[in-house]
């Protein structure tokens, strides 16, 4: 149970094959001994028989007599195969129709080619007192053709082998066939984790309880995608509706605030105005986030250099870093290329620059690199400033989830979850790591693939 | 301005072209496709503001059909948020500019006037821009102030040229971000405000006044 348990379908096959040919050479083997040890019941028989025959009713000692009769069974068609042999006390040989080469204990004996005698490979023997001095022995042979040993073994291999090789070739099929199906599950899987929600698995209706199997997946990921459309139409509607009232709001304070009575007025309305920029970027980056997930946008994907990108980054972003006496320096220095989207790209690293910029004090060095390191392209914002605990890392991941530390900062708490999102449309990972002291907020992207 | 409005969404529709008469435009309101194309063929606007998702005929149908019977006008796009790829195929159908709905009426004000404006810009098509005592060569990535040349990053000559290129016009942050950065998204820190007063402290080093203007909330303007 625990190899069918536990095993993959391979060792399962193998493990089947496996006890499937012990079986078979077990039932060959028991076989070919059954068939043998019947063989040799009946030749003891019948020597028996042809022994008792020849002593029936003889005169204790009357050799003349005896070989008369062997003589005679000889010449007879249907015992002229038994060997006979006929010898006195003192082991000499006195006639019969076969020369033994050895001389027998009495009782059964088996014979082999060795034993001389010409035309039998294997046979039985039957050695008898007769009393009066006369020692009786009858031989019969165990085969009935000759090589009849080596002809059955051939026999055996060949029936039982062609069972074996149909059986062998129906497992390995059958097991490619089941693996074949399992994989078009997999492959449809991993295209839906990769993003691609419209994927679905292959139904050929021939296939059975596999295509009953698949249409059932199917129509999962079909009720999946209706949920998630669902989802997606709900925040994008609440998101749309209630960003029409603000931008409603925004466009009447702005006009309030152009024809403001005093100084005080308008600095209050811009306050106003202020807040609800705030509040109309939450729900650019929540839309933005959700737009990422759940669009195909790696349809657009180009070769994007990292290095360029960070010394662009660095460049547009030089003046609002120094307002804040924050040095900026750049390290990218040979080209990094990835498969991106540019601009998404560009958002994100801008993205973790602001943090940086805003969850440091006055004063702390932030550096843009773009590296290869590991097997993986890295576009990552180094700062010298508080860092980040590892236990606090999910909260900060989180759609809207703010540290204690950062909850007195402006901020919605979505800058990190849309930097995710990006690294994942990517194939890539966002890390936070201690750069001790710091925090080191990495983008780890894939390579491109060789072309 | 004389506006054009295609917009199936009456409320919102009511709302904005209320709010852009506030500021002095005449408004227009067209509730899909065939009605915008019938009313750009009766009257002459300015200026057309077409919604992306219009019922029957898709707004780049009615852009493509628009600009297929001659119209040169300028039209800008109107999208949902979220949907970015759109962006690129409002453009690329013949859009002069795109915006997020529901965009600020004071920011969609700034960028209709900006395109009316380019148009005659595009048909002087110097090579050499002028505002006021500035002078700015885009094409030699140089500028100069009274005849003094000005010691500016890539960057800022970038944002002078846009400035430049548009005197007396308002140019609102989103304007600039999308034209010098090429961001198509809204940073949380005041990028463009702190590089316009980099820019503005070596315009005015040799003691000339502040050539920038600052519209609070909106945007910023080069006195021409």
């Amino acid at each position: 149970m625990r190899i069918v348990g536990r095993g993959s379908l391979r060792t399962l096959t193998a493990a089947f094959l496996a006890l499937f040919l012990a079986t078979v050479l077990a039932t060959g083997v028991a076989t070919y001994s059954a068939s043998r040890a019947a063989i040799v019941r009946l030749i003891d028989r019948r020597i028996v028989t042809v022994s008792d025959e020849l002593d029936d009713g003889l005169r204790p000692g009357d050799a003349r007599e005896l070989l008369a009769r062997i003589d005679r069974l000889s010449r007879t068609r249907d015992t002229g195969d038994i060997g006979l042999e006929l010898r006195d006390a003192t082991g000499r040989r006195l006639g019969g129709n076969v020369a033994l080469g050895r001389n027998l204990p009495p009782g059964f004996s088996t014979l082999r080619h060795r034993d001389g005698i010409a035309g039998l490979s294997e046979g039985r023997a039957l050695v008898r007192d007769l009393g009066g001095g006369l020692v009786l022995t009858v031989v019969a042979e165990t085969e009935p053709v000759d090589d009849f040993a080596r002809l059955r073994l051939r026999n055996a291999i060949v029936g039982f082998g062609a069972i074996v090789l149909v059986v062998l070739g129906g497992t390995i099929l059958f097991a490619f066939l089941i693996e074949r199906r399992i994989a078009r599950v997999r492959e449809t899987a991993e295209a839906i984790i990769d993003g691609d929600l419209r994927a679905r698995v292959p139904v050929n209706p021939a296939d059975g309880a596999f295509a009953a199997q698949a249409m059932s997946f199917n129509r999962m990921l079909d009720r999946i995608a209706t949920l998630m459309e669902g989802i997606a139409g709900v925040s994008h509607d609440i998101a749309h509706d209630l960003r029409l009232p603000l931008a409603r709001l925004h466009s009447r304070l702005t006009l309030i605030a152009a024809r403001a009575p005093t100084e005080a007025i308008r600095e209050d309305l811009h306050g106003a105005l202020a807040q609800c920029d705030d509040l109309l970027a939450m729900f650019a980056a929540t839309l933005r986030i959700t737009e990422i997930e759940g669009s195909d946008r790696r349809a657009g994907f180009a070769r994007v250099d990292l290095a360029q990108l960070a010394h662009k980054v660095g460049e547009g972003m030089a003046a609002v870093a120094d307002e804040g006496g924050h040095p900026l320096t750049i390290r990218a220095d040979t080209p990094l290329f990835v498969d991106g989207d540019g601009r998404l790209l560009t958002q994100a690293l801008v993205n973790l620059v602001e943090n940086a910029l805003r969850h440091t004090p006055t004063g702390t060095p932030v550096s843009i690199v773009a590296t290869y390191r590991h097997g993986a392209a890295i576009l990552e914002v180094v700062d010298r400033g508080p860092g980040i605990a590892a236990t606090d890392v999910p909260l900060a991941l989180r759609r809207f989830g703010r540290l204690e530390a950062s909850r007195t900062t402006e901020g919605h708490g979505l800058g990190l979850p849309l930097v995710d999102a990006i690294a994942r449309l990517h194939r890539g990972t966002l890390t936070l790591d201690d750069a001790g002291p710091g925090l080191a907020a990495a983008l780890v992207l894939p390579l491109p693939k060789a072309r | 301005m004389d506006l054009l409005l295609v917009e199936d969404d009456a409320a919102y529709a009511d709302t904005l072209a209320q709010e852009l008469r506030a500021l002095e435009h005449r408004v227009t309101i067209a509730t899909n496709g065939v009605a915008a194309l019938e009313a750009v063929a009766r009257e002459s606007f300015d200026a057309v503001i077409l919604d992306r998702m219009l019922p029957q005929m898709e707004g780049t149908a009615v852009l493509q059909r628009l600009r297929e019977s001659g119209a040169t006008l300028p039209v800008l796009m109107l999208s949902a948020l979220g949907r970015s790829v759109e962006k690129v195929e409002g453009l690329e159908a013949g859009a002069d500019d795109y915006v997020v709905k529901p965009t600020p009426a004071p920011e969609l004000d700034a960028r209709l006037k900006a395109l009316a404006r380019a148009r005659g810009w595009t048909e002087r098509n110097g090579d050499t821009l002028r505002a006021g005592d500035i002078t700015v060569s885009p094409t030699q990535l140089r500028a100069w102030r009274a005849d003094v040349p000005l010691d500016l990053t890539k960057l800022e000559l970038g944002l002078l040229t846009e400035l430049a290129r548009q005197p007396n016009m308002i140019l609102t942050r989103a304007m600039l971000l999308e034209r010098v950065w090429g961001y198509d998204f809204e940073p949380a820190t005041n990028i463009v405000d702190a590089q316009v007063r980099m820019l503005r402290r070596k315009l005015t080093a040799d003691g000339g006044d502040d050539p920038i203007v600052t519209k609070r909330g909106l945007g910023y303007m080069l006195r021409g």
